[in-house]
């Protein structure tokens, strides 16, 4: 192998060390000059082809970069101040993170003591580097946050003072006052009111707190933070409770520390009481994935269930066996007889299905409602005989106008109310189309 | 005509035998003087629930790979637990797809920076980065392409020295992956010299720099220093077996015994699952010093092997093999061998241990299938009170039954019939037998439907006795649960695996046990031809597992070359045996 390399290295050994000198002239003191002389002397010498003279000069080149290390270290052993923090294994795991860092892993390069006790409690391996891993993304995402918004700053400030350049002192002539996000706020909290009073209830039950681990638990406050706000911006909201959430438990806890205050302000009906204590039994639609039964038609006289838990850890039928248990109705959605299903689970995050939900009940179509479904779980829509699928719906209606008489001016509504979003929403373009075509 | 078997436990079998022709070259090419059994042997019988002759479905791979082809044509298959079952079985299927599934090579992306064959000179380094896509991180990932090329040092130091160049110093990234790189070559006087380096540039080193040092370390005379980064890097996280396994490895070369034996029981303590090169360092080292507390640890690690169901490759067969055979003395003499369906070895005619629990591990799986695979946590993922209720009751009043049948899946075998048609036959056949029947289903069975024809299903129930779980209730607890409390002889007959029943087990100890009753119980229908005869797949009567008599030691070995799953176990044998 020396050989080879020798060989091939004959012409560049005189060359790199012919570079490595100049370098060594600007940069490096006189220590290191006697050191390249030596080599230098090496290379200008007419070599001959026996091998042994061949390797060294390489040889001395290639382990030049030791040497310049070597004396370095006098300056670079001291960037790792061991801050003392009287634990002394807390300070190990906080050496080992910054090494790791070092090493080009990925961990967050400041951490807390509070953390750093967790990457420590934590008992294997692959579990403190997902860990740091996951403190790491959200470090990353929280500096390009920031740096987001000193460039808006910046740029909100330059609009301002151009702005005001033109504006002058003249105020504009204009029929409403500005209309102000207050306004908006006091619209939907209204519109929520009247829902507490008339509003068709939906059910969060939350009784999957032992279910879950913290960041289980926290991804799922966020997706009910973003369920009631999107119930709260829609036309006609639910009126949301959230069913047995005790008052010393994780969730509670979690739902204050992000509402802080807006809490008490909330427009839902927030109790430690279940479901069944609330609403008459025959009333209640356990809404799971694992049900045999699909939700055809959204019924506007029923309460849906819908369990708020995040599973990543794959519990199947826990929201099931807990509808079994209390022998409620279940019905899942429709996906698989509107979607070509792709991949992925075909539960939910909550947000997706309050959406959806709001939209069935406003349009009573499952394709507009099904548009919730991430894209990445399907392929398209299916394109299902419409015969079949009549053949579906009127069955159904006959079975429920056997069971149910008082249910047909119930599903009377919601057909009027699809006309009525209908013409509100999408419909009129396409009406006008028709109109257009007919002349 | 049959052989003696102590454990034949349902006498009243009728035992039907169907040679099965083997191929011609079998014997040719099996290893040893035992071949031919092996190629006049029958894999599958007609019904013989209790009583199997000898048989030996194990062979040499490459007969082994044949038959599979042969197979495949026929439509038959093989035992469900027989190392590779589960490959054949996914080629069978895809060739029933007419090859849809294979997928396509994907075109070997060929790297845009191009890794140099020689060591660069400094004005070239600069031209490569120049060109290079990603410049930011433009050395490390030169590092890690000659890592992954495993290059030559060489270059790597050309690199380095124009890093330092440049630079003025080396980051830390990179020596790592120089390091990496001299471990990869063997240049150990380059990790020693890393090592002064690092020591005084870097305060603390991360465990993977420590992982390096440990096996660059273990190689050379300062081993005893590995066994201070090991300590080190004990403070951080658990080590890895690999970072015990050169420690270990290297204690037992420089005639450290007590250290590698400390470090053993250390890494048992720590729940780590030594690698087979560091058993096999410990088979190796023992065969030039043997003193009787050498032998005895030796023993230890065989029952360690047995205890975890371990089974160890062919490198480590052959170490064990020959650590035996050097015992002063004791005159052990080993060979490679395949066992028989009765569970006798054709080299030393012992009977190898039985696959039927004891009691004790039978009431602790009784209880734990009940408690865990049903109940679970909660009884209503999988069934309801009331339901598991009554077929209890129903249970309690049928006992025993002779075979369990998954009806569900006996039906769905095959999509050649209507499935209540299969079901029946398949009822039917064995209740000509006379084997009481209990056949699970759901309640979906009795509708009556195009599938599921009723006059089948009244014909069915007077065959056997039926329970039909609801449709939302999972059948397979049920199944198990039937079957084990029907005692030890019961059988039942499914194709599922039933792994997600076994994870549901509760802990490592009981889910073998599950797993060896199962191996031990599980009837599986071996293709299904509608109006054919009916054939089960042979159940082993012998444990597979590490195991030893007075005179004799039987480990069972994976052959090389041969994927194994996890819920199978190998068919080749080593025999040891003492010449007296």
């Amino acid at each position: 192998m020396w050989l080879h390399v020798t060989h091939l290295f004959q012409n560049i050994g005189r060359h790199c060390s012919l570079q490595v000198n100049t370098w060594m002239k600007t940069k490096v003191g006189l220590a290191r000059h006697q050191f390249m002389l030596h080599s230098r002397s090496l290379v200008l010498t007419p070599c001959p082809r026996t091998e042994e003279k061949n390797v060294c000069p390489d040889k001395i080149d290639l382990d030049i970069w030791k040497t310049v290390l070597r004396e370095n270290t006098t300056e670079a052993s001291k960037p790792l101040p061991s801050e003392d923090f009287g634990d002394s294994s807390l300070t190990t795991t906080r050496e080992l993170v910054q090494m790791w860092q070092l090493a080009g892993k990925t961990v967050p390069e400041n951490i807390t003591d509070e953390q750093l006790r967790t990457v420590q409690e934590l008992s294997t391996k692959s579990a403190k580097k997902k860990y740091l891993k996951y403190l790491a993304i959200k470090e990353g995402k929280k500096k390009a946050a920031k740096e987001k918004q000193k460039l808006k700053q910046g740029t909100a400030k330059l609009l301002q003072k151009e702005v005001k350049c033109e504006e002058g002192a003249a105020l504009k002539n204009t029929f409403l006052m500005h209309f102000w996000q207050r306004s908006f706020d006091l619209m939907y909290n209204w519109r929520a009111a009247q829902s507490m009073l008339f509003g068709q209830p939906l059910v969060f039950d939350m009784s999957y707190e032992s279910y879950m681990n913290r960041r289980e638990m926290e991804n799922t406050v966020s997706q009910l933070l973003e369920c009631e706000g999107c119930n709260r911006r829609s036309l006609d909201p639910f009126h949301l409770h959230f069913c047995n959430l005790s008052s010393d438990g994780g969730y509670y806890k979690e739902l204050l520390k992000r509402y802080r205050d807006a809490w008490d302000n909330l427009l839902i009906t927030a109790t430690d009481e279940s479901y069944i204590d609330i609403f008459p039994k025959d009333k209640l639609v356990y809404l799971t994935a694992d049900s045999p039964f699909v939700l055809n038609t959204f019924q506007h006289d029923k309460v849906y269930i819908i369990g708020s838990i995040v599973d990543k850890s794959i519990q199947t039928g826990l929201s099931h066996a807990n509808a079994k248990r209390l022998k409620l109705a279940t019905a899942r959605l429709p996906l698989d007889e509107y979607l070509k299903w792709n991949s992925g689970a075909k539960n939910l995050t909550l947000n997706q299905m309050i959406n959806i939900l709001l939209t069935v009940k406003d349009t009573g179509s499952w394709e507009e409602a099904l548009k919730f479904v991430p894209q990445r779980k399907h392929e398209g829509f299916l394109s299902v005989p419409l015969e079949q699928r009549y053949r579906n719906r009127t069955r159904e209606q006959q079975k429920l106008n056997n069971s149910e008489p008082e249910k047909k001016p119930r599903w009377q509504k919601s057909t009027s109310n699809t006309n009525q979003t209908v013409e509100k929403s999408s419909g009129s373009h396409k009406r006008k189309q028709w109109w257009v075509d007919e002349y | 005509m049959l052989p003696r078997h102590p454990g034949t436990f349902v006498s009243h079998l009728k035992c039907t035998f169907t040679p099965v022709v083997k191929a011609q070259g079998a014997s040719r090419l099996l290893p040893c003087a035992f071949a031919p059994w092996s190629c006049t042997s029958s894999k599958f019988l007609t019904l013989s629930v209790g009583r199997q002759h000898d048989g030996n479905k194990r062979d040499s791979p490459s007969t082994h790979r044949e038959r599979a082809t042969r197979r495949g044509a026929t439509g038959t298959s093989f035992s469900l637990f027989t190392a590779g079952a589960a490959r054949k079985r996914a080629e069978l299927a895809k060739s029933k797809l007419g090859n849809k599934l294979i997928d396509v090579p994907k075109e070997a992306n060929t790297p845009k920076t191009p890794i140099p064959i020689k060591p660069l000179s400094i004005d070239d380094w600069k031209k490569m980065k120049a060109e290079a896509y990603n410049k930011t991180r433009f050395e490390v990932s030169m590092m890690e392409k000659l890592l992954s090329n495993h290059a030559d040092i060489d270059i790597a130091k050309s690199l380095l020295v124009y890093v330092t160049m440049e630079t003025g110093t080396v980051g830390y990234e990179l020596l790592l992956k120089y390091l990496a790189l001299c471990v990869q070559g063997h240049h150990l006087n380059e990790v020693l010299d890393l090592y002064a380096i690092m020591k005084t540039k870097f305060e603390t080193l991360d465990t993977g720099a420590y992982s390096l040092f440990i096996s660059g370390f273990s190689k050379t005379d300062r081993w005893k220093e590995a066994v201070i980064f090991l300590d080190s890097i004990k403070k951080m996280i658990n080590p890895s077996p690999r970072n015990y396994g050169d420690v270990i490895i290297s204690a037992l070369q420089h005639k450290e015994v007590e250290t590698a034996w400390r470090l053993l029981n250390e890494m048992e303590d720590r729940n780590l699952k030594p690698n087979e090169d560091t058993l096999q360092a410990f088979f190796d080292c023992g065969k030039s010093s043997c003193d009787e507390q050498y032998e005895n640890m030796m023993m230890n690690i065989l029952s360690y092997l047995r205890d975890n169901q371990i089974y160890p490759g062919e490198s480590l067969m052959r170490s064990i093999q020959s650590w035996f055979e050097s015992l002063p003395g004791k005159r052990w003499e080993g060979h490679r061998t395949t066992i028989v369906h009765s569970g006798e070895c054709h080299i030393c005619k012992t009977l190898l241990e039985s696959i039927q629990l004891n009691e004790e591990e039978y009431n602790i799986l009784k209880e734990c299938v009940m408690n865990d695979v049903i109940q679970g946590k909660d009884v209503f993922k999988k069934t309801t009170p009331m339901e598991l209720q009554h077929f209890q009751s129903f249970v309690k009043n049928r006992l025993p039954f002779d075979v369990v049948i998954d009806g569900l899946n006996v039906a769905n075998i095959s999509a050649k019939d209507i499935q209540s048609k299969i079901l029946l036959e398949v009822v039917s056949h064995l209740a000509q037998q006379n084997l009481r029947l209990l056949v699970l289903g759901r309640q979906h069975m009795l509708r009556g439907t195009r599938s599921w024809d009723k006059g089948h299903m009244t014909a069915i129930q007077k065959y056997a006795d039926c329970f039909f779980t609801s449709n939302i209730s999972e059948d397979d607890p049920f199944l198990l649960y039937a079957t084990i409390l029907s005692g030890n002889h019961c059988k039942f007959l499914s194709r599922d695996l039933m792994r997600d029943h076994k994870a549901c087990l509760s802990d490592k100890n009981t889910r073998r046990l599950f797993f060896k009753w199962q191996r031990g119980h599980q009837l599986v229908l071996s293709g299904y031809n509608p109006g054919r005869k009916m054939k089960f797949e042979v159940i082993p009567k012998y444990d597979t597992i590490v195991q030893s008599t007075k005179n004799t030691w039987h480990i069972p070995y994976e052959e090389e070359g041969m994927e194994r799953c996890s819920y199978e176990v190998p068919c080749k044998w080593l025999c040891l045996q003492k010449r007296n």
